[in-house]
C-alpha cells in the first residue's frame, strides 16, 4: 500500500507570476502594518488600562475592569467581526456612508478588532509587571518627593517593563500571528492573497508554504531578538530582593 | 432590542442548532470541538514535551523544531494546510475531522510546552530519588514526577482550555457552522436582526470563557503550586528543637533562617 500517493505536481511559476506576486508582495507589507500599528497602539492602550486598574480610584479601577473581563473572555475573531459588519451602523448617519465608500475599511476594522482583543492581554501583563514592582521602590520614590505620575514614569513602568518583556514579547508574536485572521474580514493581507490565489488557480500549496514560511521567519526572529533584549535589560534580582530586607 | 430578546428566546439555535434531527452546530460544536482537539492534543503533547527535554540531542532538536514551527504559524494558516494537503495525499475526511485534526495539531504543540514546564517545575531532586530507590526512569517518571507535574499543570491547562476554545471560532472558515457562523447567517438572512445576532454571539462566548477563567482561579488558588519548601531538607525551627544543641546555638541558626 502506497502511503504517500501525492497527487499534486508543484508548479513553482504560480507565485512568480503577475497578478498573484503583486498580491502576495501587498499581502506582506499589510500584514506587517496591520501587526505593527496594532502593537504599538495596543500596547499604549493597555498601558493605560493597566494603570488604570492599579490605581484606587473606583471610577477608574472598575470600568477598566470590565473591559477586560468583557475582551478577554470573547474569541478575537468577534471583534474583528464587529468593527466590520456592526460599528459602522452604530455612528451616526454621515459617517456610515463616508465609511462604506472608504475602500480599506477592512483593514481599520482589522487593526481596530485585533488592537481591542491585544490590549486587554497586553493590560493583564503591564498590570502583573508594576504589582511585581518590590514596595520599598515606590516607598522611595515616595520619600524622594516624586509625585504619582512621576513614580509611575520613572520608577515604575521602566522596572515593570522589563520584568514582563518576555510574556510581553509572546503577546506580541501572538498577535504577529493572530494578524491572519483578517482575512475573514478581506482585508487583503498575506492569508487573504494565499487563499485568492487558491480559488482562482486550485494551487494552495505553493502560497501556503511560501506563507508558513514567511510567519514562521518573522515569528522565530522576534522571538530571537526578544531573548537578546531580555538578557541586554535584565535586572538583577538578586539585588532587589536584597534591598526588599 | 425586542429582536434581541426574540433572538434570546431562540437560545436552543445557538446552543445546539437543530440537534436531533440535523448535524450538530452551535456553541456546543464548539465545546466538543474544543474537548476533542485538547484530548488528542495532549496525547501528542506528552511525547513531544518528553522528547523536548530528552538527553538525546537529536530527539530534543527535532521535536523543538515541530514545536516551535507548529507555534509560529497562525492557526488560520494550519487550518488551511490541513484542508487543502489532506486531500491531496488521498485522506477523504469530512469537514468536522479536518477541523479536529488542525485543531489538535495546534494545542499539541502549545501543550508541549506546558507539559515540559510542568516537568522542569517538579525539583530534580525527586527524580534522583525515583532512581536512587531502584525505579528505572520510565518508572520514576510514571510514579513520581508525572503525579506532581500534572498537578502543577492544571491551572495552566485550565486557561488553555479557554484559549483554545476561543480559537475553535476560527474554523468557521472552512465552513464548519459553529456558534459564529450561526451569528453570521442569521445576520446576513436577516439583516434586521443583525445587532441582536451579534450580541446573543458574544454572550454565548462569553459565559463559557467566564466560567471558565473562574475555574481556572479557583483552581489555581487551591492547588497551584505545591509547597516544595516542605521537601527541601533544609533546617527548620521544628527540627532544630529536637536536636540536643546548647540554647544559645539553636537560637542563633533560628534567627540566621
Amino acid at each position: 500500500m502506497k502511503f504517500f500517493n501525492l497527487r499534486y505536481d508543484f508548479d513553482w511559476s504560480i507565485p512568480f507570476r503577475e497578478p498573484y506576486l503583486g498580491w502576495l508582495i501587498t499581502g506582506v507589507k499589510l500584514t506587517l502594518l496591520i501587526a505593527i500599528v496594532t502593537a504599538i497602539m495596543s500596547l499604549l492602550i493597555g498601558t493605560a488600562l493597566a494603570i488604570m486598574r492599579v490605581s484606587r480610584f473606583k471610577f477608574l479601577n472598575i470600568p477598566a475592569k470590565i473591559y477586560v473581563e468583557i475582551v478577554r473572555n470573547i474569541p478575537g475573531l468577534f471583534w474583528l467581526l464587529f468593527f466590520y459588519f456592526i460599528f459602522p451602523q452604530l455612528l451616526p448617519f454621515g459617517l456610515t456612508d463616508k465609511i462604506n465608500q472608504y475602500a480599506y475599511y477592512s483593514v481599520v476594522a482589522g487593526i481596530l478588532g485585533l488592537t481591542v482583543d491585544n490590549s486587554a492581554y497586553v493590560s493583564d501583563i503591564v498590570r502583573a509587571g508594576i504589582l511585581a514592582v518590590p514596595r520599598g521602590h515606590i516607598e522611595a520614590a515616595v520619600s524622594s518627593g516624586l509625585n504619582r505620575l512621576q513614580q509611575l514614569r520613572y520608577i515604575i513602568l521602566p522596572e515593570a517593563f522589563r520584568t514582563i518583556l518576555p510574556p510581553l514579547g509572546t503577546r506580541m508574536i501572538h498577535n504577529f500571528k493572530n494578524s491572519s485572521l483578517c482575512m475573514a474580514v478581506a482585508a487583503p493581507e498575506l492569508t487573504w492573497a494565499t487563499q485568492q490565489i487558491e480559488s482562482i488557480t486550485f494551487r494552495g500549496l505553493e502560497v501556503t508554504l511560501l506563507a508558513t514560511v514567511f510567519y514562521v521567519t518573522i515569528a522565530l526572529s522576534m522571538a530571537m531578538i526578544i531573548i537578546r533584549l531580555e538578557k541586554k535589560w535584565k535586572i538583577d534580582m538578586t539585588s532587589i530582593s536584597k534591598m526588599r530586607t | 432590542m425586542e429582536f434581541f430578546f426574540e433572538q434570546l428566546a431562540n437560545w436552543k439555535f445557538y446552543l445546539i442548532g437543530g440537534f436531533p434531527k440535523y448535524p450538530l452546530t452551535g456553541l456546543t460544536l464548539n465545546i466538543v470541538l474544543a474537548f476533542l482537539s485538547i484530548g488528542i492534543g495532549l496525547s501528542f503533547a506528552i511525547i513531544l514535551g518528553l522528547g523536548r527535554i530528552s538527553s538525546r540531542w537529536y530527539i530534543r532538536h527535532s521535536c523543538g523544531a515541530c514545536v516551535d514551527v507548529v507555534r509560529s504559524t497562525p492557526l488560520l494558516l494550519i487550518i488551511f494546510w490541513f484542508y487543502f494537503f489532506l486531500p491531496v495525499i488521498g485522506a477523504k475526511l469530512s469537514l468536522f475531522w479536518c477541523a479536529v485534526i488542525s485543531l489538535s495539531v495546534y494545542a499539541a504543540a502549545y501543550q508541549a510546552e506546558i507539559v515540559r514546564a510542568g516537568i522542569l517545575a517538579v525539583p530534580k531532586g525527586q527524580m534522583e530519588a525515583g532512581l536512587s530507590t531502584g525505579m528505572s526512569k520510565p518508572q520514576a517518571l510514571i510514579s513520581i514526577i508525572f503525579p506532581q507535574a500534572f498537578r502543577m499543570m492544571l491551572p495552566s491547562f485550565v486557561s488553555f482550555f479557554n484559549s483554545m476554545f476561543k480559537n475553535t471560532s476560527t474554523v468557521y472558515i472552512i465552513g464548519i457552522v459553529d456558534l459564529t457562523r450561526t451569528g453570521i447567517n442569521i445576520s446576513q438572512l436577516r439583516p434586521n436582526r443583525i445587532y441582536a445576532a451579534y450580541a446573543c454571539m458574544a454572550i454565548g462566548f462569553w459565559i463559557v470563557c467566564y466560567a471558565l477563567s473562574f475555574a481556572a482561579q479557583k483552581l489555581e488558588k487551591r492547588l497551584g503550586i505545591l509547597d516544595y519548601e516542605s521537601y527541601k531538607p533544609e533546617i527548620c525551627r521544628e527540627d532544630l528543637v529536637l536536636l540536643p544543641l546548647p540554647k544559645a546555638v539553636k537560637r542563633f541558626l533560628i534567627t540566621q533562617k
